[in-house]
């Protein structure tokens, strides 16, 4: 059975649509990551689950409960804000009680509890501070104590980490994932950070002007993402987007380009183009491959079918230690190639990189949907 | 290129005695303009409390006489019964109005604070009496509570011949009417203060206390006004030196009467210092009246100072 199941969600403000019909359904203990540019409609739909916001229509069920109409108080949920949103006025302890102290809890229970959240998030020595004498992180240890001490059913996180500094983003990113493996709560979390929402989530929602674009995994978000904002929003550097020609080649269909010196190359497609069909030969397409599957020439994978090498002109090399991202030109725009730093390239030069197309994606420019598959 | 540099250093040159000038004049300015102000200042206020404070422990009556007699003034102050009322009345005017002056102000904030129509225009109304002076609040509450001119009367002339409402005129409470008229005029301002302290409260708190099962009551009163503790703190010392400096309202409303029953010690030290020809004690009543003021400013810019230099 469903922990959270959000069926047809809609919402309007008047003539604006925000959320045009959302379909979600997580399994108890997974972690859904909401994620999308600003403006996409996530925290509304977060705050639709949280019950800050009335939905226009549809039905939104915790476990098998119709909490549609409930107040926000009687859906057993608990969230962590980005702004923390800490009681000021009350020290840590308090903070932490307070939503215990509420829903009228026994003080002895509430104590234990208390220890219990503060020795599972290390801040026992915080416990008599006022949230004004904490650091940041610190802060962010609160919010979450406060959250875990109710023990609710689901969890809600907005935005937890992006107050925090680059360096404890990170930190605090692998300790909610630790939580979550040893806990086994059921989370949902809202991120415009595409690198959360690829670490943490078990399962990742990417949506864009109120609907959702597609509901899977990460890998398969970013191996196989259902249309070309999906592939460019996940992944960073992005993906890259080369224009080129459906062509026939000795292997079935794969497309065609310009190489570096200006010379038609023809690159296979995976499963020999499998989905497309030989009307469409000809027809301009936009090629999505990741800037991984661009390397240096590399003696193992040279005989397989999907390989090919192809001459670049190098523009700008921007080393970052573990690689050195090649930019080039190919069909006019711009491509980001990701080359070990030991393989020799000179800038304003031809090199010759391997093209990997294995994990090769194609959409439509105009529609930017997927056409192979 | 060594004849262009040749040219500059010529220039720089001519202007050298130039810029010296203008550099020093630059660095005297702030001191040259600031020095009147703080003539003033120095003079008129701390000059004249000094003045007030010499003046206090002498014998003098309709005009400064130099006769030093120790504290004598004091003594007599405080076996004045006319000053004793009002102090008496100081307390309870004081007291009940900063209370209410608090709970109303607060109260209104919060209603305001509810996302409702025309919020600007009901703030502007509520807010509207701090821009008349005490002196036209006291003369039309004069007549609102003049039991032969204002409400008693009009009460009288719907029927109600029974409704008596004459406190203005009774010693009694006549302070209570001085309380209303101030209470009026001053709680749109706290109103103000407030709403400005409740828009700044964090909204993601409040979404935060709700899914922690709080009512909307509950979250004002353990959550929202705790944390506008500055605000009440600023309201209080606000409201109290306007309530000790009270002058013009009584002035205006009361006239100290029935009898000296609305007296407040600002109206005591004037009465005495200026038209009863007994400076030394009207000096010692305002001495007592700036102790009285700084009992409430030193601990707020106490605090205000230390908590600016801890932030």
């Amino acid at each position: 059975m469903a922990a959270l199941t959000i069926d047809n969600v809609q919402k309007r403000y008047g003539q604006t649509e925000v959320l045009k019909g959302i379909d979600i359904a997580i399994d108890k203990g997974e972690f859904l990551i909401l994620v999308g540019p600003s403006g996409c409609g996530k925290s509304t739909l977060m705050n639709s689950i949280a019950g800050l916001e009335e939905v226009s229509d549809g039905r939104i069920l915790i476990g098998d409960q119709d909490v549609t109409r409930a107040s926000p108080k009687d859906r057993d949920i608990a969230m962590v804000f980005q702004s923390y949103a800490l009681y000021p006025n009350m020290t840590v302890r308090q903070n932490i009680a307070f939503g215990l102290e509420i829903r009228k809890v026994p003080k002895a229970e509430r104590e234990a509890e208390v220890k219990r959240v503060a020795q599972m998030l290390q801040i026992e020595h915080l416990l008599e501070r006022k949230p004004s004498q904490l650091s940041g992180g610190q802060r962010q240890r609160v919010a979450m104590g406060r959250a875990l001490a109710r023990r609710p059913r689901l969890y809600l996180f907005d935005e937890p980490l992006s107050n925090l500094d680059a360096k404890l983003r990170v930190e605090m990113r692998t300790e909610i994932k630790k939580l979550h493996q040893r806990l086994g709560t059921t989370i949902v979390y809202v991120t415009h950070d595409q690198i959360e929402a690829m670490t943490l989530a078990d399962r990742i929602a990417v949506m864009r002007d109120g609907e959702l674009l597609q509901l899977a995994t990460p890998q398969e978000i970013y191996d196989n993402p259902a249309n070309q904002f999906v592939a460019g929003f996940m992944g960073s550097p992005a993906m890259n987007f080369i224009p080129c020609q459906l062509a026939q080649g000795d292997t079935g269909i794969g497309v065609q380009l310009e190489d570096g010196n200006g010379q038609p190359v023809w690159l296979p497609l995976p499963d020999g183009g499998a989905g497309l069909q030989q009307a469409q030969l000809g027809k301009t397409v936009t090629l999505g491959l990741r800037p991984e599957m661009i390397t240096e020439p590399q003696p193992h994978k040279a005989g397989q079918p999907l390989v090919r090498e192809v001459a670049i002109r190098v523009d700008v090399t921007e080393p970052t230690g573990a690689d050195t991202m090649v930019l080039t030109e190919l069909s006019g725009v711009e491509v980001n190639c990701r080359v070990n730093p030991r393989y020799p390239l000179a800038t304003g030069q031809l090199a010759s990189l391997m093209f990997d197309m294995s994990k090769a994606v194609l959409f439509d420019p105009i529609t930017e949907a997927r056409l192979d598959n | 290129m060594n004849n262009i540099d040749a040219v500059q250093t010529l220039s720089e040159a001519k202007r050298a005695p130039l810029a010296r000038i203008q550099d020093r004049l630059a660095d005297w300015l702030p001191k040259l303009v600031l020095t009147p102000t703080l003539l003033v200042v120095l003079v008129c206020m701390y000059g004249y409390i000094l003045w007030t404070g010499l003046l206090s422990l002498t014998n003098s009556r309709l005009l400064p006489v130099w006769n030093f007699i120790g504290t004598g003034q004091y003594d007599r102050l405080f076996d004045n019964d006319r000053w004793l009322v009002a102090l008496n009345n100081l307390v309870l005017f004081g007291g009940l109005f900063i209370l209410v002056c608090l709970a109303l102000g607060v109260f209104l904030a919060i209603l305001l604070d509810q996302k409702i129509r025309q919020e600007g225009a009901l703030r502007t109304i509520y807010l509207y009496p701090m821009a008349i002076s005490f002196i036209v609040t006291g003369t039309a509450w004069k007549w609102l509570l003049n039991p032969s001119l204002g409400l008693e009367k009009l009460v009288h002339s719907w029927g109600f011949d029974s409704f008596s409402f004459d406190w203005l005129v009774d010693p009694d409470r006549v302070v209570f009417c001085l309380v209303i008229a101030a209470v009026w005029q001053s709680s749109g301002f706290v109103m103000a203060m407030f709403l400005a302290g409740l828009r700044g409260v964090d909204q993601e708190m409040v979404k935060a206390a709700q899914l922690d099962g709080a009512s909307m009551p509950t979250i004002y009163r353990r959550i929202i006004l705790p944390s506008l503790k500055p605000v009440f703190f600023s309201a209080f010392v606000i409201l109290a030196h306007i309530a000790i400096k009270s002058f013009d309202l009584v002035a205006a409303l009361t006239g100290g009467g029935p009898g000296y029953s609305s007296d407040l010690p600002a109206n005591f030290m004037y009465t005495h210092a200026f038209t009863r020809a007994q400076m030394g004690l009207g000096a010692a009543s305002a001495m007592v009246m700036l102790g009285g003021v700084l009992a409430i400013l030193v601990p707020y810019l106490y605090s205000e100072l230390r908590g600016k230099r801890n932030a």
